[in-house]
């Protein structure tokens, strides 16, 4: 098994560059982890992420490095801690002070690369961008444009009056 | 399939993300890939285009715009159900393919089909369940957790296609094949067995939860495997073993049954479900035993006449392992011993009044020794057929011919038993024969019903040992009453432990009166005595009664016994001591016999020595001089003096004249013995014989008693008791002394009215006296 874990796999990003890592860091990603199950051990043959930047590749492998220690997640924490805490620990937090872009980057693939918990680290992240924010205040954050009408909006405001803080 | 090993070139991959006929035509090129040529193997990029084009057509933004916001609260729009059911309906299609050409076969060969194309099916699965992940992650999740039924994740949809579209129309084949190749088996084929195996895991598989499709249970395992499975295997050995008894004998047809089942047992961890095991050994031990169980219940008989040991711990085990299987058994066994012991003492009854105890006692024994032993061989000691053995011992112990007139027989000789098993005899007991002896007395004992009958001669027979002194070993006689005790109680055995405590006291007794004599008494003075020993019987605990016979010791020992009394009384003041002459023996040195220069030495009881004494003054005593010195009763006098006829002590003139008024006794000084000591103290044979019968009466009159205080006691306790209640509750607590009458029981509550211990009440009931 330690053997098997510290083979060496070549990925290829979409930007066509090699990226060699440990099989145990690629393997945080079920996609490559699937498939080394599924047609065995690739050994030399680079694999290609289709989807995904060198640079953001990169990015995602510096945090499967730091986690790929990590136990695997159990059915039954995917449901409840995850949801209830925005909290996230020192580490991906100061892992995730990146540009706004990146940010959706990382998300983007680790949801592409299925990393479960790189993807709830990325979209605690955005959440805590927005909480505690007003409708304006998130839209400029995002920057996102308004493109509902005022009866829309109006409508909306109705629907959702009972989630106001009062 | 080895039809088209050529590669078919993979159409172009999906130019657009959202273009659904192009991402699908993509797709099911490579699904149809994994499904028909895994065997070409999949390369790197394939798997990964695969995945990608799924990924990019589920997040394709089309969604956006095309359905309105107040259309539905499920916040992001997840694409990917046109790719689920186009997926659906090429496995479809895929396996009406796969069913055309399974159809093809039969028997062995479709099984070796389904098993290929089963197992090819399910890989494919795997690799299709990876490959569409992100459907499964995202679109499959949310239909399922909006609770959906019919969607499942993309490997649970190969199961549920392969269950409707391809298991309905063939497991009736494949399970007709399967049942097929057990039978084979089960004649001596070797089969390959990890069919059969494959062929379980596959049902297994297939046993989707309708309530929850990411769990599965058995129940598609149970229907179309299990249960097929068992109704062969009940049918199989149901015509088997009709054919089986047709042609071979009972004992053959078990060793059969017995390999058979455990044949079908190891077969279950080699290619079936544990879960089988029960089902199924419950099928085979109907099949094999239960139809049969008549049928070898009738050989048991024969069995138990020859001794078949072996055949009879196979039918036991058998006949164990279906419902009430024993029980008839358990009936004939409690017959057959209860006939063994009966005969075994009819054997030995026809010595008649003359019955030897140890004869006897064997006789009970040895039936309940071999069946003892056949109870633990064959019947694993079970208890049930301990209790039959109880019962038919009971039975033969206390019912046969032996005890016919008299049911105190038995109590009787086993105690006879027990008295000559202790007594000392020529040959010494080895210690540990001596405790194997006293533990099958307690074997018999065990059964006995009147143990009341026992305790009397027992505690007789021992009064007689501890007065005599002719008991083997002490140590053996605690350990008999210990035994005793166990059985019954403290009671029971109460006056036989103070029997043994007066003996104790009594030597310590003779100890403080010798040296109270040195004491009291000059040296000289002390001569005038006789040297004695003494024995203190406490009258409420020793079997034994004053003498019948008026008697005046003899002088030469007045002067010794009265120093004695006064010494007793003045030590326990109001005691009354009554002297059991009769039970009093001595030693008399004589010197009248010319011709041994060694003078002989007579041991004789009380009365002989009285009898003996007045020749001191004569030579020539007349019998009406004896009775009228000794005032011997006539019925005493003639056999002591019988003895000392016959051992030529004295002679009778005129010569073999009877003893009565007119016939003279003289010393005979031609006395001649090859022994120096003579004993002339024998136990006189009609007094022996008249004990036990005054015994006998006794024991109702005891009996009266034990009744009588068993009921006071229930009714002291209770204070009111319905009559019916009283006698069983009475039954219950003497049962284990005797088997009282109820109208015995009723006799007594009639008694114990009259003395007003109890009254009678309303409704029937009695009430207590204080």
């Amino acid at each position: 098994m330690s053997a098997e874990a510290e083979q060496q796999v070549k990925l290829v990003s979409s930007d066509n560059v090699e990226i060699v890592t440990e099989r145990k860091i690629a393997e945080r990603s079920m996609l490559i982890k699937n498939m080394i199950e599924d047609l065995g051990s690739p050994g030399e043959e680079p694999i290609p992420i289709m989807n995904v930047s060198e640079a953001v590749l990169r990015k995602v492998l510096e945090w499967c490095t730091h986690h790929k220690n990590d136990p695997a997640p159990t059915q039954d924490d995917d449901a409840d801690s995850r949801k209830k805490t925005t909290d996230i620990e020192d580490w991906d937090q100061k892992f995730m002070q990146v540009d706004q872009e990146m940010l959706f980057e990382i998300i983007l693939a680790a949801n592409y690369m299925d990393i479960k918990a790189l993807l709830d680290v990325g979209c605690k992240t955005v959440a805590n961008m927005i909480k505690g924010k007003s409708p304006e205040e998130i839209r400029k954050t995002f920057n996102i444009q308004n493109d509902f009408t005022p009866e829309e909006e109006d409508q909306i405001r109705r629907e959702n009056e009972w989630a106001e803080d009062r | 399939m080895s039809k088209s090993t050529m590669a078919i070139p993979p159409p172009p991959l999906p130019t657009s993300k959202d273009d659904i006929n192009g991402t699908w035509k993509y797709l099911e090129w490579g699904v149809d890939q994994i499904m028909s040529h895994l065997d070409n193997g999949v390369d790197l990029r394939t798997y990964m285009s695969l995945y990608t084009s799924i990924h990019n057509f589920c997040t394709a933004q089309k969604a956006v715009g095309s359905t309105h916001l107040n259309s539905n609260h499920r916040g992001a729009h997840l694409l990917g159900e046109e790719l689920y059911h186009r997926l659906n309906e090429h496995l479809k299609r895929h396996l009406q393919g796969v069913h055309a050409e399974m159809v093809q076969h039969a028997d062995e060969a479709l099984l070796t089909y389904y098993i290929q194309q089963w197992k090819r099916y399910t890989t494919a699965g795997t690799y299709n369940n990876h490959l569409f992940r992100y459907l499964n992650r995202h679109w499959v999740k949310r239909e399922m957790d909006e609770g959906k039924k019919d969607i499942y994740d993309i490997y649970t949809l190969h199961l549920v296609r392969w269950k409707e579209d391809m298991f309905g129309s063939t497991q009736n084949a494949v399970m007709d094949a399967v049942l097929r190749l057990v039978e084979k088996q089960r004649n001596g084929e070797t089969i390959e067995q990890s069919k059969v195996k494959q062929v379980v895991d596959s049902f297994v598989a297939l046993g989707i939860d309708e309530a929850d499709s990411t769990k599965t249970n058995l129940d598609v395992y149970r229907q179309y495997f299990e249960k097929p499975y068992i109704e062969a295997t009940q049918k199989f050995y149901e015509n088997e073993s009709a054919a089986f008894l047709a042609e071979n004998s009972v004992v053959d047809y078990m060793k059969k049954a017995e390999r058979r089942l455990d044949e079908e047992k190891e077969r279950v961890p080699l290619y079936l479900l544990p879960e089988i095991m029960q089902p199924l050994m419950k099928c085979c031990e109907t099949a094999l035993i239960a139809k049969h169980a008549a049928l070898m219940r009738d050989e048991f008989q024969i069995l138990l006449d020859n001794d078949r040991e072996e055949d009879m711990a196979r039918m036991y085990k058998l006949l164990a392992r279906i419902p009430d299987g024993l029980e008839p058994l358990r009936n004939r066994f409690e017959n057959h011993v209860r006939r063994a012991g009966l005969l075994a003492v009819d054997k030995v009854a026809t010595e008649g009044e003359k019955l030897d105890p140890k004869a006897y006692v064997d006789a009970l024994l040895e039936v309940h020794t071999q069946y003892a032993a056949l109870v633990q061989t064959a019947f694993t000691g079970e208890s049930e057929f301990v209790r039959s053995l109880d019962n038919a011992c009971r039975e033969y112990v206390n019912r046969n011919k032996v005890c016919q007139k008299n049911s105190s027989r038995s109590p009787e000789l086993l105690a006879k038993h027990a008295d000559n098993v202790l007594k000392r005899s020529t040959k010494a007991t080895e210690e540990d024969d001596m405790e194997k002896m006293l533990n099958q007395v307690m074997t018999v004992f065990k059964y006995l019903e009147d143990k009341d009958v026992f305790q009397k001669f027992y505690s007789q027979t021992l009064a007689k040992r501890l007065v005599h002194g002719t008991s083997a070993s002490p140590d053996a006689e605690t350990s008999m009453i210990s035994k005793l005790k166990d059985a019954s109680g403290f009671e029971y055995t109460n006056k036989l432990q103070r029997m043994f405590q007066d003996m104790q006291t009594s030597k310590d007794l003779n100890t403080t009166y010798e040296e109270w004599c040195i004491a009291t008494f000059e040296k000289e003075d002390r001569k005038e005595g006789v040297d004695a020993t003494y024995q203190i019987l406490g009258t409420g605990f020793w079997p034994l009664t004053p003498p019948t016979t008026t008697f005046v010791p003899p002088p030469t020992i007045v002067k010794t016994y009265e120093r004695f009394q006064n010494f007793y009384t003045h030590k326990h003041g109001g005691r009354k001591l009554t002297w059991l002459w009769h039970l009093c023996k001595g030693e008399i040195r004589t010197n009248f016999a010319k011709m041994n220069k060694v003078p002989y030495t007579l041991q004789v009881s009380t009365y002989q020595m009285a009898i003996l004494l007045l020749f001191n003054d004569s030579d020539t005593v007349s019998y009406d001089d004896m009775a009228n010195t000794t005032m011997l009763q006539k019925e005493t006098l003639d056999p002591s003096l019988g003895i000392i006829l016959k051992a030529k002590v004295l002679t009778a003139s005129p010569e073999g004249a009877p003893p009565q008024s007119g016939t003279t006794y003289t010393l005979n000084h031609g006395f001649k013995s090859k022994k120096l000591k003579v004993n002339l103290n024998m136990a006189i044979k009609a007094e022996q014989k008249q004990e036990a019968e005054d015994t006998h009466k006794t024991i109702e009159e005891d009996r009266k008693m034990l009744m009588q205080s068993a009921i006071v006691r229930i009714m002291k306790s209770r204070k009111r008791m319905k009559h019916s209640e009283l006698v069983s509750e009475t039954i219950s607590q003497i049962k284990n002394r005797f088997s009282p009458k109820v109208a015995d029981i009723k006799k007594c509550i009639d008694i114990l009215l009259e003395k007003e211990y109890l009254e009678r009440l309303d409704d029937n009931e009695l009430g207590y006296l204080a």
